[in-house]
């Protein structure tokens, strides 16, 4: 599953940043999103604020692989501020902690998302990664 | 400002971790590949934490709507894998409230009581 354009996240060393990515999340998206998890909910002409921040991992992991056995063991979000469906996004992103334990690599990934208005989203995903895999 | 957040209760499905793969675009095998993922210490698929967490998501929006959206906070950790036939029962319990903005533990939790994810999650500016 890995491809040679994406570098494995144990490699990626603090501070790197990420190349940035644009994607927009159509209400059909944002309504298969919502099926998918079994939402109820109405969200009108916005989307569910986490499949912002679910396909904006999808779109961290063309540029990141994860080796088998990776764990994703801690997530925080902030929104800041309601996501239109159909906006045009973009995701910055960088390398924000690197630390060993155990044979494990633990990484942060720390990214923002939202559209030319400003940031909506704020995001901090972390990753444990066996330390022997390339 | 001090709301009671009603539970949000869902059994996962292996077909739901399919939809998600797809609606997500994260189709890791360990969550879609039946085969696979029996190789692992798992020993079977295991749901995408994401979408785990997605539930205690509807159960905030379900209360506080596009203030939520706006304002929400939340910050987890993901202690314990869900796997398809799971009951989840995501809830909160309000911590603090002051200046129209409140704070609750948050968790989710399967059918034996297993936490799954626990965490955190704020909002500011409902009313």
């Amino acid at each position: 599953m890995t491809s040679p354009a994406r570098t494995s996240i144990t490699a990626l060393p603090r501070g790197h940043e990420l190349p940035p990515a644009t994607f927009t999340l159509s209400s059909t998206q944002g309504a298969a999103y919502a099926a998918a998890v079994g939402d109820l909910n109405s969200y009108g002409d916005t989307v569910p604020p986490l499949a912002v921040v679910a396909l904006g991992l999808a779109a961290l992991q063309e540029h990141i692989a994860l080796p088998e056995g990776s764990l994703h063991t801690s997530q925080e979000v902030e929104h800041a501020a309601v996501i239109r469906a159909g906006e045009p996004l973009t995701l910055t992103g960088r390398i924000a902690q690197r630390s060993e334990r155990q044979g494990f690599i633990i990484t942060v990934i720390e990214f923002e998302i939202g559209p030319a208005s400003g940031t909506a989203v704020r995001a901090r995903t972390t990753i444990m990664a066996p330390g022997g895999a390339a | 400002m001090s709301v009671a957040v009603r539970p949000v209760v869902r059994t996962l499905t292996q077909a739901q971790l399919h939809a998600y793969a797809d609606a997500s675009g994260d189709h890791n095998p360990i969550h879609v590949d039946e085969e696979f993922a029996r190789t692992t210490p798992f020993g079977g698929t295991i749901a995408h934490g994401m979408l785990v967490l997605a539930l205690i998501g509807e159960m905030m929006y379900a209360t506080f709507g596009e203030a939520w959206s706006a304002s929400g906070r939340l910050k987890v950790r993901f202690k314990a894998p869900t796997r398809p036939g799971d009951t989840v029962t995501a809830s909160a319990q309000l911590v603090k409230s002051g200046d129209g903005a409140a704070e609750y533990a948050v968790q989710c939790a399967n059918q034996r009581g297993e936490v799954l994810i626990d965490g955190r999650a704020a909002v500011a500016g409902a009313a």
